[in-house]
């Protein structure tokens, strides 16, 4: 009875199950590679096998570089009761019980990785083919099986992904529904409305990580890989027994080789972020439309493989991709928390506000696209937007951390809640000790404090429009109040309340005016502001014109009013037209000056401001008197004596002098020739230019 | 799939190559494998390429871990477009070579500069130690 001789094999597992001779076999070793042939039984050589573990050892280095290396075989991590090889490598090791591990399969909860997050591509060195181990460290790769798997591959794709793959082996797998699989059923019905996989090809669930090769021989492979037998596969750990298994080894059809897992590839790389979880933050219409663009890839992905194009770009890209064995160590799950700390950075409860610019760019595009639209009925370029999650403002209260069981609490310092380091208290200095340089230094700082000011009531009254538009129709009436009440401060703050004094003086407003943002400050405000209001303030600065023309001089901002002044006096009746050349000109002159010498309007004229403003004041006066032929005599005397000094002064101060307007009003012409006889005419007329020929 | 339209993502450059230039000057080729939210970046199969007039040199570097901080710009480099440069390559050696030589060059033509000034009683102030490079 050869019993001994039959089981002898038996006898050697057994015993080798009973010693842990061979150091690989130990389950406290975190890392250790085999090399197949070792292991297998040799008949006769039965002492070889068990005890030749220092042989096996030494034999690792070798192969590891080599490359006619057979399969290697490594043990995971830390798995208690791994059972040893033995001589059980050609069985299907899926038959194997393996034990149970207690996850959860709820959604939510991670699922079950063998393999840690953070570990390194597996390779897989295959025998049969000519390949290059990348790394000399040994890799956790699971069967000593012969060559099953879709080497170009190149995914690696994390459990979530495969959770999602539609067409899994978990969809379809022979345990009991007990063990229900990760999904639930709205994302398994979702996922089944996809990209439809051949069955019986072999699917990506199975692998935690794909390795990926390198070369060229790959590509040779590929059809042989993927008819290879799919069911030995084995699942790379056994905690995924639960929710992955191996089908029954099902032989495919030959011919199943589709054109390239190019495609296939970008199928599942653009199903795999479909609805996870981790994408609520998006705004629901990102999510469309990222939906949206994942078919599209999908379908031009098929036409592709229908065409059967190969030479087009995007497949020579993919072929790159494809043959990279190195792509994808940035998992999409990486890719998505990346793009989801940048998407939080854009988050905004008020865009306007945050991203002005951006948003007015933007709306300036659409209104241009939307333009041209209307005017030829071309096909409307997709231009893809960023979409920005909007989040509600949650209050945030800062709670300090408060231990249990504990006295007193920590004093934490973060910035939320900041420790104050340095006591400053503000002392106000006296008006004794100061001196009048500091004076004036603190009256300008004043002043400026006050633009600061006007300004920001400016911006908020600019925008009431938006708001309004915006706002629900209870919210309006406030709104506009709100608005009112905004423009009248800005006055005061421009004029200068001065409470008991019937005209404020025009201190304040010179002040102001002196300074360059305070000019355009007053250009922006002055079409808020009321005719009255408005006029006034017109009226002091032409009273004080000379003294901000010199101030100007370095800035030469202001002829930046001068649109907004040229709006408003259409406005403004004949009456207030005169006293303002009044003021411009300094009339009634005082009696020290003499007659035909006037400093105010020679300075006005020498000044681009002031003369343009001078002329344009005369245009509108002309109009108003042309239009209104009954005028009362005073106000007709006024005039004309405004006349008589503007253009007595014209004609007096040479040309070289003279300014050069902004603009030129039409009708100064037909004026002056009421006032003036020919021979002055003409000589205006060269002098400002008045004809369009001369120029 | 397009990530963050209108925005600057790097998601869409991964594994592609990549040239970086750092804010020390150096010239980084690789394989963009990894990025995070500072931009950090990790560099596969990195040359560094030196260049120095007409001519250039490749030193094999291996992975590069960059903090994001350092890079003054990056961007694709188009595989097919990549060989149709006018520069030469030439070894190591040699462009190390003519990196010396340039450097000395360079001190050589500041220390003259500075001699002259010195002789005619001017000096400039020397904010290089104050500069980052």
């Amino acid at each position: 009875m050869d019993l001994l001789g039959d089981h002898e094999e038996n006898l050697a597992e057994r015993l080798s199950k009973m010693v842990i001779e061979n150091e690989l076999e130990d389950p406290a070793i975190m890392r250790a590679v085999q090399t197949r042939p070792v292991l297998q039984p040799q008949p006769g050589s039965l002492n070889s096998s068990i005890w030749d573990g220092s042989e096996v050892l030494r034999r690792i280095r070798g192969p590891l570089l080599a490359q006619e290396m057979p399969a290697v075989s490594v043990l995971e991590y830390a798995l208690p009761q791994r059972p040893p090889q033995g001589p059980e490598d050609d069985r299907d090791l899926s038959e194997r019980a393996l034990p149970r591990r207690s996850t959860s399969p709820i959604i939510g909860s991670p699922p079950v990785r063998a393999v840690p997050i953070g570990t390194p591509p597996k390779q897989v060195a295959v025998p049969s083919f000519n390949q290059q181990i990348l790394c000399p460290k040994p890799v956790h790769v699971r069967p000593p099986m012969p060559p099953r798997y879709p080497a170009a591959y190149g995914e690696r794709m994390s459990p979530n992904q495969l959770c999602s793959v539609p067409n899994s082996s978990l969809l379809g797998h022979p345990f009991p529904p007990s063990v229900p699989p990760v999904l639930s059923p709205l994302q398994r019905a979702q996922l089944l409305g996809g990209a439809q996989l051949q069955p019986g090809r072999m699917s990506p669930s199975q692998f935690a990580r794909v390795p990926g090769f390198v070369g060229s021989p790959l590509a040779a492979m590929n059809p042989k890989l993927l008819q290879g037998r799919v069911g030995q596969m084995l699942p790379p750990a056994p905690g995924f027994r639960a929710f992955f298994s191996a089908p029954p080894p099902a032989t495919p059809p030959p011919q199943q080789h589709p054109p390239g897992p190019g495609p296939h590839l970008q199928n599942l790389r653009s199903q795999a972020p479909m609805f996870r979880p981790d994408t609520t933050h998006l705004h629901p219409q990102h999510r469309r439309l990222l939906h949206q663009r994942q078919q599209q890839n999908r379908n031009q992905h098929r036409n592709l493989n229908g065409a059967g194009d190969r030479g087009s770009h995007r497949s020579s890209h993919q072929d790159h991709l494809r043959k990279d064995p190195y792509a994808n160590l940035m998992l999409q799950r990486e890719k998505d928390w990346v793009s989801k700390i940048q998407m939080m950075q854009l988050q905004s409860t008020d865009p306007y506000l945050d991203d002005f610019y951006y948003q007015n760019y933007f709306e300036k595009l659409e209104k241009l696209s939307a333009a041209e639209e209307m005017q030829g009925d071309g096909p409307k370029k997709e231009r893809t937007k960023l979409i920005t999650p909007q989040v509600a403002k949650l209050e945030h209260t800062y709670k300090p951390v408060q231990f249990e069981g504990s006295l007193g609490k920590l004093t934490v310092s973060s910035v939320n809640n900041p420790r104050k380091m340095i006591d400053a208290v503000v002392t106000s200095r006296s008006e004794d000790d100061e001196t009048k340089e500091k004076q004036v230094r603190d009256k300008r700082r004043k002043t400026l404090v006050i633009i600061e000011k006007t300004y920001s009531l400016l911006l908020d009254v600019e925008d009431y429009e938006r708001r309004y538009l915006l706002s629900l129709e209870e919210e309006r009436p406030a709104l506009m109040d709100e608005r009112k009440h905004k423009i009248c401060s800005m006055y005061e703050n421009l004029r200068g309340k001065l409470p008991g004094q019937e005209r404020p003086s025009d201190d304040h407003f010179v002040q102001i005016m002196c300074i360059r943002k305070g000019k355009r400050l007053v250009a922006r405000i002055l079409p808020f502001l009321s005719t009255e209001q408005a006029a006034d303030i017109l009226m002091t600065t032409a009273r004080n014109l000379p003294f901000l023309i010199k101030k100007d001089a370095q800035d030469e901002v202001l002829p930046c009013l001068l649109s907004p002044f040229s709006l408003l006096l259409y406005h403004l009746p004949s009456v207030t037209v005169t006293s303002l050349l009044q003021q411009l000109m300094n009339l009634p002159q005082s009696a020290a000056a003499p007659a035909p010498f006037n400093p105010h309007l020679t300075a006005v004229l020498q000044n681009k401001f002031g003369l343009s403003l001078l002329l344009l004041l005369l245009s509108r006066g002309e109009d108003l008197q042309s239009s209104d032929p009954a005028t009362e005599s005073t106000q007709n005397n006024q005039w004309m004596e405004v006349m008589f000094m503007a253009t007595r002064e014209l004609l007096r101060i040479p040309q070289a002098a003279l300014a050069k307007p902004i603009s030129i009003p039409t009708n100064l012409v037909s004026l002056f020739s009421r006032y003036v006889d020919r021979q002055k005419l003409n000589l205006l007329e060269t002098k400002l230019q008045l004809v369009q020929g001369i120029r | 799939m397009n990530y963050m339209p209108g925005t600057a993502s790097l998601i869409e450059d991964i594994d592609k190559k990549h040239l970086v230039l750092l804010r020390d000057g150096r010239t980084l080729i690789g394989f963009l494998r990894s990025i995070d939210q500072f931009a950090n970046l990790v560099l596969h199969q990195t040359v560094e390429r030196i260049h120095v007039g007409r001519k250039y040199g490749d030193i094999p570097r291996g992975i590069f871990v960059v903090r994001g901080e350092n890079v003054v710009l990056l961007g694709e480099i188009d595989l097919e477009k990549e060989s149709d440069t006018p520069l030469q390559q030439v070894s190591i050696e040699e462009i190390l070579e003519e990196q010396r030589v340039e450097q000395q060059a360079r001190l050589e033509a500041e220390r003259l500069k500075t001699q002259a000034l010195k002789d005619r009683g001017l000096s400039i102030p020397r904010a290089d130690t104050l500069d980052e490079y």
